[in-house]
């Protein structure tokens, strides 16, 4: 049972730290990005790359992973989505379709169809109360609260935060207030892209990277922050860990004393759970009904 | 914006006109279906190259009776869809004399009726799913079929006395029928744990805390591809069991060696002899090639796909049904995976298998498993 | 070389009866839908399961396969109901996703991930060339009636639907009963497609029915220009030549791939650039 806590900890901080980044995105913008996956994979490869390749030592090659994940999303912010949002919030999912399709070529280009560790050594475990976990794991599991915390106190304690909680609530009467609505979906968009990429490398030092996994990290990213109630930050962190503990429970639990679940269906079992989670609550756990006709 | 597209399109037709007028008479035109992209593309690459290498060969030494050996590569993508596609376009465009291929079991059946059809000889150098046993009289494979390599793995178990045994299959047509396979040779009862999971799933950490209630000798990681096979690998040790681990051709793979390069210590494999890095084929690849992509026994057994068609055509000449049934009388090719020879459903027989172990990083040639 | 042509036309005609279909969910109506594969997944294996594994008799699996398509419908016109646009959009894919999952799961009755192989081919449609013809015949009827729908009552219902729902509902116009028919007819094309597609292929296999088939036809969609008849019929000719021409271009193996993913990506953005003032009704902005 401490496993199954300890592993969804590990896959929830992972998805938190990807589904958060993004919830800000879809407060502020209000723009879908479906080449998140990819941006997750650049991140984690770019690691690989200067680490396994290039021979640099581990934090600057991360450090390097993050930049490019920084730069690419920018790239994506200008050319993507900014001549585009403004015409229509729907535009950039299709563009970032577009977007999706020319990384996955530019990843098989330049990093192969191979899988990808960046930590090629041995990983420690270590037994803490009846459950197995390395010592990366709870780096990343710390790590990641870390960050949720310093979002927290920015969001609710910054004149900073309070700038964005006012563009999430009206672009245009943030803008009269003098606030700069535009530089800030910049910084935002940016900022998802740069935990994007931390997902990556935290991703491709847990486990390995391969080129056709990018996908399912966006449906499941998005899948939180629908639920969650879409563009409130805090409820897709939780319909993240959420999502990840329903993943872990599922297939770990034996159910009633009488079956397990197969575990291929472990991720349509967390998908059919939002589903009727939004039926029961269509505008997700943690935001107001709005009005349809 | 139309008006570029109208003429890229143009321009592709005319390109295709000429690929159609090219083929003269002093060459023979071989074509090539398997994955170049996606998932799968590791193995295509290197059957493909397996196959090109044969190619260079016999048409350094002047070709079949003459005739320079051409090769028309198309991608299948691991899918039926693509594989039709390249199919027809190779037969009725190219005018192929025969295919190497598909690769994936899904890409040879959607490719198979329309070779019929047209009465050209196919051989998969990779397919193994029972299905294509029935796939039609053109369709040759010298892949051996899952069956037969379960039961080496059977006779070896059997022999160590290991009859509890816990998989953990990816939701692939390859790993699927392996394991259908498997169960069929080991009995139900042998496995302890069977359990499915999503292709290219990387996080089986709860699944494989259920282990803990379940009492077994062998853990049998029934992957894709490296990528799964060394999560599982690395998942399963970082949980402390300490079993010994055994798999099939997927896990002989340089770059599983990278991904988990403690875990996969120790593992074996149950694989085709004579095809490592540091054999005389492996050389010869290495030297043309680079390392492989996936393993060396798959450009070995494409290798020979390819010596064995050109020896039937070098024989009885290009026609489809001469060449069936020459590959049907065959009493032995010796090619580099072995001396082989086709059944009446075109499946390969005479394959001997190898137990591989991980040792420092590298995979040693333990011993030979003998079937029957 | 002539038989690749008709290889190529039915091609084209299979892909047109998702298509067209598909223009009118979300090219008329705008309407978010990415789960179009959802309905060739249910629709195709409700069909053939019984047909190959259980050997019913063709009309009764055929009349499976539509009862199939209509149970999606219904379900997709209920979370369409309940969800917001976008979020539509996205749960949308999840349904896919999920069908897919169940039809890889579930191996006793649908083989898994080794599909199902030995499909026979429809009546009339044993050749190639005859399978050309009667594909041909029946995607130009399945347009005929595709075009009078889009033209006549129900057309305008979805037309006035995607420009606000509000003002649509206070002329009288139920919008479940609208995206039903359009969620039907849709299906409709989508089996269609497979019907045909997998009957010539002589095989079933699950990984003809991932997203990537999806992004295909959103791109052919946009860059027809989202709710034009011609253009989506045109743009269907041009991208499915172009993705088999492709093969001629004589690229290193290695590169065909990755260049034709770097090339559709290209060719979308463009469709988007090229449309962006008329892929979506223009929001209204304070």
């Amino acid at each position: 049972m401490t496993q199954l806590i300890a592993n969804g900890l590990i896959a929830g901080s992972l998805a938190a730290l990807i589904a958060g980044g993004l919830a800000l995105v879809y407060g502020v913008l209000g723009v879908f990005n479906l080449a998140l996956g990819q941006m997750v994979l650049i991140g984690g490869y770019s690691t690989w790359w200067f680490h396994q390749v290039a021979g640099w030592a581990l934090f600057p090659s991360i450090v390097m992973g993050i930049s490019i994940g920084a730069l690419l999303s920018w790239f994506t912010f200008e050319v993507f989505i900014r001549p585009f949002y403004k015409l229509h919030r729907f535009l950039p999912l299709v563009t970032t379709i577009a977007l999706s399709l020319i990384l996955d070529g530019m990843i098989l280009l330049l990093f192969e169809q191979r899988p990808r560790s960046i930590l090629s050594g041995a990983k420690e475990t270590m037994h803490i109360a009846g459950a197995y976990v390395s010592k990366e794991q709870i780096i990343m599991i710390v790590l990641t609260m870390g960050i949720l915390f310093i979002f927290a106190y920015v969001l609710h304690s910054t004149s900073f935060g309070r700038k964005i909680q006012a563009v999430v609530q009206h672009d245009h009467a943030a803008m009269s207030l003098g606030i700069r609505a535009p530089a800030l979906h910049r910084f935002v968009f940016i900022l998802s892209g740069v935990l994007a990429s931390c997902g990556g490398i935290y991703m491709g030092i847990d486990t390995n990277l391969s080129p056709t996994i990018a996908f399912s990290i966006t449906i499941k990213a998005y899948a939180a922050i629908i639920a969650g109630g879409k563009g409130n930050f805090w409820g897709a962190v939780f319909c993240a860990y959420l999502i990840a503990f329903s993943e872990q429970f599922v297939v770990g639990i034996h159910w009633f004393g009488a079956f397990y679940v197969p575990p291929g269906y472990q991720n349509t079992v967390a998908l059919a759970f939002i589903i009727i989670l939004l039926l029961v609550k269509p505008s997700g756990l943690f935001s107001s009904a709005s009005r349809s006709a | 914006m139309r008006k570029t597209f109208l003429v890229s399109l143009m321009a592709i037709v005319l390109t295709a006109c000429q690929t159609g007028a090219d083929s003269t008479n002093n060459s023979i035109t071989i074509g090539y279906i398997g994955p170049l992209t996606g998932d799968a593309s590791p193995y295509g690459v290197d059957t493909l190259n397996g196959m090109l290498l044969k190619a260079s060969e016999i048409n350094a030494a002047g070709g079949i009776n003459g005739k320079l050996i051409e090769i028309v590569t198309e991608d299948g993508r691991c899918t039926g869809a693509d594989a039709a596609s390249a199919a027809q376009k190779l037969i009725h465009v190219d005018k192929v004399i025969a295919i190497i291929g598909g690769q994936c079991s899904g890409e040879t059946l959607a490719a198979a009726p329309i070779a019929e059809e047209a009465g050209i000889i196919m051989i998969s150098p990779l397919s193994s799913s029972p299905d294509v046993t029935d796939a039609g009289d053109f369709i040759f494979r010298d892949y051996p079929s899952d069956a037969l390599k379960t039961e080496a793995m059977a006779a070896y178990f059997a022999e160590k006395g290991y009859n509890k045994v816990a998989v953990i299959t990816e939701n692939t047509d390859f790993a699927v029928a392996f394991r259908d396979a498997l169960k069929k040779n080991l009995g139900e009862d042998a496995l302890v744990f069977d359990e499915v999971v999503e292709p290219n799933t990387k996080d089986f950490r709860s699944l494989v805390t259920r282990l803990n209630d379940v009492d077994f000798d062998v853990f049998f990681p029934n992957g894709q591809s490296a990528a799964t096979i060394g999560a599982m690998l690395q998942q399963v040790r970082e949980q402390g069991f300490e079993q010994l681990a055994v798999s099939h051709d997927v896990a002989q793979d340089q770059s599983l060696l990278q991904v988990a390069p403690i875990a996969s210590e120790g593992l074996q494999v149950i694989n085709v002899p004579a095809v490592s890095d540091d054999s005389e084929f492996g050389s010869k690849f290495l030297e043309q090639y680079g390392a492989t992509q996936a393993a060396m026994a798959f450009a070995a057994h494409a290798y020979d796909a390819m010596g064995v068609l050109v020896e039937a055509i070098g024989t009885v000449g290009t026609d489809g049904i001469a060449i069936r049934d020459y590959l049907n009388d065959l009493t032995a090719y010796e090619g580099v995976v072995g001396a082989f020879s086709f059944d009446a459903n075109g499946d390969v027989v005479g394959i001997p298998y190898v137990l591989w172990e991980v040792q420092d990083g590298a995979y040693v040639n333990l011993r030979n498993i003998d079937v029957n | 070389m002539g038989f690749y042509l008709l290889h190529i036309i039915s091609l084209i005609a299979m892909n047109l009866f998702t298509v067209m279909s598909y223009n009118l969910v979300f090219g008329k109506g705008k309407i978010l839908h990415f789960g179009q594969l959802a309905f060739s997944i249910i629709g195709i294996y409700a069909f053939c399961v019984p047909l190959v594994r259980y050997q019913w008799p063709l009309w009764s699996a055929l009349l499976l396969g539509c009862l199939g398509v209509l149970l999606v419908a219904a379900f997709f016109t209920w979370l369409s109901l309940h969800l917001e646009a976008d979020g539509f959009g996205v749960m949308s894919i999840a349904v896919h996703l999920m069908f897919l999952s169940v039809v890889l799961n579930w191996q006793g009755v649908t083989r898994g991930a080794l599909g199902i192989p030995g499909i026979p081919r429809l009546p009339y449609m044993a050749s190639l060339e005859s399978f050309t013809l009667v594909v041909v015949l029946f995607s130009a009827l399945w347009m005929i009636f595709l075009w009078y729908v889009g033209k006549g009552a129900f057309g305008r219902m979805l037309s006035a639907l995607s420009e606000g729902q509000w003002p649509a509902a206070s002329l009288g116009i139920s919008r479940s009963m609208v995206h039903f028919v359009a969620f039907t007819i849709s299906g409709f094309g989508a089996l269609l497609s497979n019907l045909t597609w997998h009957s010539y292929l002589r095989l079933l296999s699950p990984s003809d029915l991932q997203f990537p088939a999806m992004i295909f036809y959103v791109m052919i969609v946009v860059a027809g220009g989202a709710g034009s008849f011609r253009g989506c019929f045109i743009a269907t000719v041009i991208l499915v030549t172009l993705k088999e021409g492709l093969r001629f271009l004589n690229l290193a193996p290695n590169l065909v791939g990755p260049l034709q993913l770097i090339l559709f990506g290209v060719i979308l953005f463009t469709a988007v650039w090229v449309r962006r003032e008329t892929v979506f009704p223009k929001q209204r902005v304070v």
